[in-house]
């Protein structure tokens, strides 16, 4: 019986830098086990939203609830949840089964052949089972990606975040990587939060989306991405789902 | 609840029950229930996995029972997975089992002492032969910055002597300030059993500025802003700014290494001057703390010891160095390749043969001069 409580829930955030306001009453719940799309132009604060979903930064006021645990501090204690950032964000100076074995021997007393059989299961997973031994410099960026993604999930979380997974990527490796998502969230029953502005990526994996605006400082239309595309009559958002300029003012006629 | 894996034997049939939560902080304890199970499947023709106590799975447990099925198969029996009562363990376990590689993965490169050895060997042929092909771009590239003045980044000039000079002053200042008094004391405590002290100023200005002033100021410089600059282009290499800069028609010789040539040829001799007049100081400090001589005596006579020759002995070698630093620093960080450990190991690399450099170099001077007899 799946748990009916939010798995993340944000309460009136509000973040940015001294004076300087980014966002506003940002409120939103993901549920748990779905997949829950961040969207927004170049320049919204989409990835700046993200760092402190995920701790990295404290916002000036509002909350972050997950689990119903406060917000997370990422470094003290074993993480409760996986990220995968922009560029996967591996140890250059590691091999991929040393970047995915350090979490598992860091925060578990698991080691020997069963940190092996685990890493290499996950390498699998992400299809790169014949890369173990390769440093990161010597993959190519979907391949980085994938095996980040592989790494954020090591400690089995239940929870995974990532930033901009299918930017960059060629149509078919963004295809294997949303299979991948929808595998992880579907069989593996994971929570996934994707900042992305990818539009295919966008109708196939996700549940729901918030969409942001810089203008308006914060979220302009949320729910099922079909839905929005369809109902909202926001024109940035209309704008944005039909990959088209916004109309101007004078367009408007004002 | 415990972990176990209870194994049910009937004639040439097993039955496999894992019990228990199968997840990562249980791994430890699964992994010997699992183990324990085995021993007990010998001479079986089917094994059967019944997964109804399964009362959790995450990809650990789920990654321990694909792999357990897997070792059985591959022994001989056939694997028969019951998934009635646990559909979502089930479908786990066929994941991790679908996805597995059959390629065996490349195993990680270790080499032995004597391998790297030979690589070492191997590559320093190559790396001379960079190393000089890299002098040659330079000292083409500056008659090509004569010809071409647009082609070279001398906006950055003013701020990179700022962060050379002006911003290495204080750290240069005090070392050499340091090293006066040293040679004050030292003077003082040789030249004193001879009962001519009177000679220690003398000793202070041709040690310093001869020698030591030109050698310790470039030390520092190539600690604090060969380090800054091998690092920097490093990182533009590794971040791809520098090919951005090839690709916009740009030589990054000649806009990057060029600028950062003549900041540091020009702020080392001005700061290494600055060294000497406070090395200077330190002498006088050392002496007329330790002896009888006024201070106005041991101006008097480190004015008749400074001459042409030996403030031009000292000042005609710091450009070089100075050179010396700029051309290793920055050509150690347009040679890197790879990622954040490459701009660390380029980093460090530039700094030691930056100093090896400039005490060659300024050994080189030395024998020089003392040829020619000054």
């Amino acid at each position: 019986m799946p748990d009916p409580r939010p798995h993340i829930v944000v309460n009136d955030l509000r973040i940015g830098w001294g004076s300087r306001v980014l966002m506003e009453h940002v409120t939103f719940d993901v549920q748990r086990g779905s997949v829950f799309t961040i969207l927004g132009g170049s320049g919204s604060g989409k990835s700046t939203l993200l760092r402190y979903l995920i701790g990295l930064d404290q916002p000036l006021s509002g909350t972050i609830d997950i689990d119903g645990i406060g917000t997370p501090h990422q470094y003290e204690g074993v993480p409760r949840f996986g990220v995968l950032f922009q560029s996967g964000a591996l140890f250059s100076s590691m091999t991929l089964a040393e970047n995915l074995a350090l979490p598992l021997t860091t925060w578990t007393p698991v080691r020997g052949h069963l940190v092996e059989d685990l890493v290499q299961a996950k390498l699998d997973l992400v299809g790169l089972g014949a890369f173990a031994g390769h440093l990161p410099g010597e993959i190519s960026g979907g391949m980085k990606k994938r095996a980040g993604i592989a790494r954020a999930m090591m400690l089995e979380p239940d929870l995974l975040f990532f930033d901009e997974p299918s930017a960059g990527l060629d149509p078919i490796s963004a295809y294997e990587l949303d299979q991948l998502i929808l595998t992880l969230s579907r069989d593996l029953g994971i929570t996934i939060v994707i900042v992305t502005h990818e539009l295919p990526s966008i109708f196939l994996v996700a549940d729901s989306c918030i969409v942001l605006d810089k203008v308006a400082k914060g979220i302009v239309a949320r729910g099922n991405p079909c839905e929005v595309r369809d109902q909202s009559n926001i024109p940035f958002v209309h704008a944005f789902f039909t990959r088209s300029s916004p109309p101007t003012i004078a367009d408007q006629g004002v | 609840m415990d972990v176990a894996v209870r194994a049910h034997r009937e004639g040439d049939r097993a039955r496999l029950i894992p019990t228990g939560p199968f997840d990562l902080p249980h791994a430890r304890i699964a992994a010997s229930a699992i183990a324990t199970a085995e021993t007990a499947l010998t001479g079986c023709r089917t094994v059967e996995l019944e997964l109804a106590d399964v009362v959790d799975i995450d990809g650990t447990g789920a990654v321990q029972l694909a792999r357990l099925l897997d070792r059985v198969e591959a022994t001989g029996p056939r694997t028969q997975v019951v998934e009635a009562h646990n559909p979502k363990a089930a479908r786990l376990i066929a994941l991790y089992r679908q996805r597995r590689t059959v390629k065996a993965p490349v195993a990680p490169r270790r080499r032995t002492i004597l391998g790297r050895l030979g690589s070492i060997a191997d590559s320093l042929p190559r790396a001379l032969t960079r190393g000089l092909d890299f002098i040659g771009h330079d000292a083409v590239a500056v008659p090509q910055a004569v010809a071409a003045p647009s082609s070279v980044d001398w906006r950055s000039v003013p701020h990179l002597i700022q962060v050379i000079g002006a911003d290495g002053l204080a750290v240069t200042g005090a070392a050499n300030l340091l090293v006066g008094l040293i040679i004050g004391f030292l003077g003082v405590s040789q030249l004193g059993r001879f009962g001519v002290t009177v000679y220690v100023p003398e000793l202070v200005v041709v040690a310093h500025f001869r020698e030591l002033g030109p050698l310790v100021t470039a030390i520092v410089v190539a600690g604090r802003s060969g380090a800054g600059l091998a690092s920097e282009i490093a990182t533009m290499k590794v971040s791809e700014e520098i090919d951005a800069l090839r690709s916009m028609g740009f030589d990054p010789v000649r806009w990057l290494v060029v600028p950062r040539c003549v900041a540091l040829v020009l702020a080392v001799p001005v700061l290494t001057w600055i060294g000497d007049v406070l090395a200077l100081l330190g002498g006088l400090v050392a002496t007329t703390f330790l002896t009888d001589m006024s201070a106005r005596a041991y101006v008097m006579a480190t004015a008749d010891a400074i001459t042409g020759t030996n403030f031009l002995e000292g000042l005609i070698k710091t450009p070089f160095l100075a050179l010396a630093i700029g051309l290793i620093a920055c050509g150690q960080g347009l040679a890197t390749q790879g990622g954040a450990a490459a701009v660390g190991a380029r980093t460090t690399t530039a700094v030691v043969l930056s100093i090896f450099g400039v005490i060659v170099i300024s050994s080189v001077f030395t024998f020089f001069f003392a040829l020619m007899g000054l």
